[in-house]
């Protein structure tokens, strides 16, 4: 230690406080200290969160995390911008969003992005006519009830990602059609053509699923034999 | 009390399901359902479908990401 000469004078003190440079310097340390136990109370709990999200966008755990990282990292740099008072959640799954779409769409873009939203629905292997002569809805309800999670997942993953994600925002985080809008950078309208869609894709793949697996409250004899 | 209809009401569960109509709108569709089967077996399908696809996701950050997201933050303070 090359100070303790001057702890002759502060002996209940290793920082020097007495020269307005050392107060400056204190300053601003507490000051960069309140940010961050600030950012740290306030975003730091959207953390398993975002890592759900993330898992919904890059489909793998690895990724999820750097991006939930780097979705941090951003916020961090930038929460002298945001407002407090506003939603906090919302501008967190702005950035993630943009980060991912920045860093990792590009590498994973499948052909149909980009014109997703223009397409019919048979296009999208939507099988709405099938399902719907299949069994009653109450029985449609109780199969769909009885799937495990990993079923729910691997339909999820299967629909286009827009569709995904705005299924993931509204039905899992709660968030307004506005929010959601305004999270996916596109009008109203279009969040909820991407919702109808991406939940009519995901009820007519678990009801697949379910009559595949033989879970279904239908009734005996239904059980089609086994695709593939 | 008027009944809104099968038809409004189907065109207008997933709106009523994600709470995004209006009051009076939103009131129409509840009252409807109260009375019709079919429109409520199809909003129960909706209902379910929100349900489960909330359970799926659940999913909890590995343990050290917090850990390696917070010394991140401290770096950035630190070469600022």
């Amino acid at each position: 230690m090359t100070n303790s000469t001057e702890d002759t004078t502060a002996p209940n003190t290793t920082v020097p406080t007495t020269t307005a440079a050392g107060a400056t310097a204190q300053a601003e340390a507490d000051a960069k200290a309140d940010v961050r136990a600030l950012f740290e109370t306030q975003a730091i709990p959207f953390m398993d969160q975002l890592y759900a999200a993330g898992l919904r966008m890059t489909r793998n755990p690895a990724d999820a995390a750097d991006l939930v990282q780097e979705t941090f990292v951003k916020a961090f740099a930038a929460f002298g911008q945001f407002q407090q008072g506003t939603n906090l959640k919302a501008w967190l799954y702005r950035i993630l969003t943009n980060t991912f779409i920045n860093n990792y769409r590009k590498k994973q873009r499948d052909p149909y992005q980009g014109t997703i939203d223009d397409l019919e629905d048979w296009q999208l292997g939507g099988a709405e006519s099938v399902t719907q002569g299949r069994s009653t809805r109450s029985a449609e309800a109780e199969a769909i009830d009885h799937l495990p999670d990993s079923a729910v997942k691997d339909a999820l993953q299967a629909i286009p990602e827009d569709f995904r994600m705005a299924v993931y925002f509204a039905d899992v985080e709660g968030f307004s059609y506005q929010e959601i809008a305004d999270i996916m950078k596109t009008p109203v309208g279009t969040v909820m053509s991407r919702l109808h869609r991406g939940r009519r894709l995901l009820r007519d793949l678990l009801a697949d699923y379910a009559l595949d697996r033989g879970i279904s409250a239908a009734g005996p004899a239904t059980a089609r034999s086994k695709k593939k | 009390m008027t009944d809104c209809g099968c038809d409004k009401a189907k065109a207008e569960l997933e709106e009523y399901l994600h709470q995004e109509l209006a009051e009076q709108d939103a009131q129409d569709i509840a009252e409807h359902l109260a009375t019709c089967t079919d429109c409520t077996e199809e909003h129960l399908v909706g209902l379910t479908l929100t349900l489960k696809v909330q359970k799926a996701c659940q999913e909890k950050a590995p343990a050290d990401l917090r850990d390696q997201v917070l010394l991140r933050l401290r770096d950035m303070q630190s070469s600022r």
